[in-house]
């Protein structure tokens, strides 16, 4: 069992992007779909918040607050706006094929320079090998080729393609093509072309590699607790002051239940991320662990924010009320690090690989 | 039950597929695009107008019916299929897009409450327009308001007598078509306090002096029709345009003929849905196979649950629409098919964009549309726990309020 109470130092640095949060990007949000961008003050503003090493190690001028850390913080984020939070952490789950792949050095080359400045972006994809489908990457003679349909950003100046093996550093050869969006359009959104782009460098180590699709799944599902957590209270509050046949809609226990299981919901999605944050940081194995609480945010997610709408009724349909953004967020969200069905395939291959012959449920569970 | 389609409605099911694909498809994509209601002059509408849709079943004062009596039989056997077959074609309508169908000429959701409870003089002021229409023409239904939704019997607006006029007060949201409409069937109170009992519909005209204010919403999706919101401020109304004239609320509770609107259309909006999300699932199976899922047992294992629940929905849906053309009780059963449409298109289309992976988050695939487009089928005409509700007074005797 992993340490519950965060402790001093992150309940200080969380209360921080607690406000920041709330006071910022649950107050622009419009408008930040509108522009599909984040104005630059808001972005110097979260800068001045020195998160962006906050997961590096102290050797590299870190402050090695590692997975726990960063999940808590983004799941405030995720509560306030989950694709501003796209948009200003530029650099984001790159930061782990990186890290896991690359090690120290690519850090220091890639990162570091970076970090200082708030507009650097790099675009991680998941390019899932399957050459079947339409859209598949091509990867030969160490060059790149093929269309990525959407990313949830305007234009980055660095890719990372993460794959099954390892990954390959993207510097040039591939155009940004700007597209609608569905949801995160906070973020920006574009179609990704790859023309024949040269592979600067290629890391090739599976383990690594499903590592660092795991921190990746695990960033997702901490941004989709912080969708379910805000769409779950704002319609809990909402739910108590409306009032429908003499009393607070919240007091019908259609509704009560309702939303006692969206409470739920999002509980349990937040400790499953957080067990699974805890085991990287305690350099257990957490592969299996984060596709699971990637499986159970999303879904989790899908459960809270449409209900969340449901129970502000006609206005939950209008754009007035965020309600409606909450879905949508949630259901873009969960299609990225390679999606729900990867991370099952991932989270169920724990199960093969269970040994013993006694309580192989407890087993199982613990994974 | 006999679900069979017989020929005329299975042709006229045939037209609309033509009409759907050439027209309502490309219509509301474009209104998803533009952000904005196809605009009331737009030639979609002529050209609705002159194949013939948007008529009323009002057929005109007594004694000017002019059908041939050799056809009566003929008429009875249609007649008879009546509810089925209107559950197909909104279903079909829904399936090329919701929005667009909305959006059509026609009286509008008052129509039934102005057939059961309007004077004779009302049904041909207002409905006789609908019966051939000389051009695009709307009506619109009012209950609504921002603090009363579900619990219509809660209603602020207020109807104050003054000489031989009305006079309304208060606010009206969501109101389908409403700010092109030449009339909208306004409910409001007498008494606020005296609940269902002192509610008073009228019908209000494009124009008069106080309705006011229209504002049309921005929606998640269904762009394509207007819901509006307007004020009616001290609107001065006629004594002859209270629905039914004072006599009709005098013998009995003015609640009852909006009710009886909407337990005809709930499965009506039920087989919406289901058209919304068998839309879903054919542009999810056509994606499935283009990208060679379909032998991923993940995949085919959720396409058969859509389609499913899809199938359990579209029987629901024609189960109450049969009890209601053989004239037998269906609130049950039109609750249930509304309860559970919604829902099954709402899988449809979520699923729909889990299958399209990145594709989805695009933002310009038809799924990703329709994934906007479902959740207020779960809320319109009763919401899917208020139809629990109804189910449950009938079948555990659910205390009412
Ligand atoms: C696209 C769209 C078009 C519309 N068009 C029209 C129109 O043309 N004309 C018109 O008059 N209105 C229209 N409406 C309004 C619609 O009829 C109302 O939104 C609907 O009746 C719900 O009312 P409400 O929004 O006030 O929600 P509320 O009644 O406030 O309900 C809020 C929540 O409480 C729940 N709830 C309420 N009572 C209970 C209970 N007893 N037990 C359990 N749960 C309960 C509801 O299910 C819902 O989840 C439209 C709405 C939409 C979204």
């Amino acid at each position: 069992m992993f340490e519950l109470d965060p402790g001093e130092d992150l309940t200080l640095i969380v209360d921080v992007v607690q406000r920041f949060s709330t006071d910022i990007l649950s107050q622009q949000y419009r408008d930040f779909e509108a522009n599909e961008a984040i104005p630059e003050a808001v972005l110097n503003s979260y800068s001045a918040l020195g998160l962006s090493a906050m997961e590096l190690p102290e050797s590299l001028g870190g402050a090695g607050l590692g997975s726990r850390a960063k999940c808590t913080i983004l799941e405030e984020l995720g509560y306030g706006d989950p694709g501003a939070t796209l948009a200003l952490d530029g650099i984001g789950p790159a930061l782990y094929a990186l890290a896991e792949l690359g090690g120290d050095s690519a850090v220091e080359r890639i990162i570091l320079p970076r970090l200082s400045d708030p507009s650097a972006r790099i675009a991680l994809i998941w390019d899932d090998g399957d050459a079947r489908k339409k859209d598949s990457l091509c990867r030969a003679d160490n060059r790149y080729s093929g269309t990525v349909p959407w990313l949830p950003c305007a234009d980055a100046d660095l890719l990372v393609i993460l794959d099954k093996q390892g990954a390959s550093l993207i510097e040039s050869g591939f155009t940004f093509s700007p597209l609608r969006g569905s949801g995160l359009r906070a973020a920006g959104a574009a179609e990704l072309v790859l023309d024949q782009a040269a592979i600067i460098e290629r890391w090739d180590e599976p383990a690594g590699a499903a590592r660092a699709l795991a921190k990746w799944q695990l960033y997702i599902a901490a941004l989709l607790v912080g969708v379910s957590r805000v769409a779950a209270e704002t319609s809990r509050e909402y739910a108590m002051e409306r009032v429908a046949f003499g009393k607070p809609i919240a007091h019908h226990q259609a509704l009560a239940f309702l939303i006692t299981d969206m409470h739920t919901a999002v509980d349990s999605s937040r400790l499953l991320v957080q067990d699974a944050a805890c085991r990287a940081d305690a350099g257990q194995p957490f592969v299996e662990a984060a596709a699971t609480a990637f499986v159970e945010a999303s879904e989790n997610a899908l459960f809270v924010t449409p209900n969340a709408l449901q129970i502000f009724g006609g206005q939950g349909f209008m754009q007035d009320l965020p309600l409606e953004k909450y879905m949508r967020e949630a259901r873009t969200l969960s299609l990225l690090a390679g999606g729900i069905d990867r991370a099952k395939e991932i989270a169920g291959q724990a199960l093969c690989r269970i040994e013993g012959t006694v309580e192989l449920s407890a087993l199982a569970l613990s994974r | 039950m006999d679900f069979a389609i017989d020929s005329a409605t299975q042709q006229r099911i045939e037209k609309l597929q033509e009409l759907g694909r050439e027209h309502m498809r490309p219509l509301g994509i474009e209104a998803d695009k533009l952000g904005r209601p196809t605009p009331p002059d737009h030639p979609y509408f002529e050209k609705l107008v002159a194949m013939g849709y948007g008529r009323t079943r009002y057929k005109g004062r007594k004694g000017q019916d002019d059908t041939p009596v050799k056809s009566a039989d003929k008429n009875k056997a249609k007649k008879r299929a009546r509810s089925r077959a209107s559950l197909l074609l909104s279903e079909e309508m829904s399936y090329w897009d919701r929005g667009v169908a909305v959006s059509a000429p026609g009286p509008g959701l008052g129509e039934g409450a102005i057939m059961s409870m309007g004077t004779e003089d009302q049904k041909e002021r207002y409905l006789s327009p609908f019966i051939k229409l000389d051009k695009p023409r709307w009506g619109a239904f009012a209950m609504t308001e921002p603090a009363a939704g579900s619990d219509v019997a809660g209603i602020q607006t207020r109807a104050i007598k003054d000489g031989d006029n009305w006079v309304l007060i208060g606010n009206k949201s969501f109101s389908g078509n409403s700010s092109r409409s030449d009339f909208i069937l306004v409910w409001a109170t007498v008494d606020p306090s005296l609940g269902r009992g002192g509610h008073r519909a009228f019908l209000v005209e494009r124009g008069m002096p106080g309705l006011q204010d229209f504002h049309i919403e921005k929606k998640m999706g269904l762009k394509a029709y207007e819901s509006t919101s307007f004020r009616l401020e001290e609107c001065r109304v006629p004594g002859e345009n209270l629905l039914g004239g004072e006599a009709y609320y005098e013998s009995r509770a003015g609640f009852k003929g909006a009710m009886a609107t909407f337990n005809a259309t709930r499965p009506l909006i039920a087989a919406m849905a289901v058209g919304i999300g068998r839309s879903a699932l054919d542009e999810s199976l056509a994606f499935a196979r283009e990208n060679q899922m379909l032998d991923d047992s993940r995949v085919r294992d959720r396409l058969e649950r859509v389609t499913r629940k899809l199938r359990v929905a579209r029987l629901l849906c024609l189960k109450a629409a049969w009890l209601a053309d053989n004239q037998r009780p269906n609130i049950v059963e039109a609750s249930m098919s509304k309860a559970v449409a919604p829902t099954a298109a709402f899988e449809a289309t979520s699923f729909g964009m889990e299958l399209l992976g990145m594709v989805g988050g695009r933002g310009d695939h038809l799924i990703e549309k329709l994934f906007r487009d479902v959740k207020a089928m779960d809320i319109v005409e009763g919401t899917g726990q208020i139809q629990r509700v109804v189910m449950a007074r009938q079948l555990v005797g659910l205390p009412h309020g």
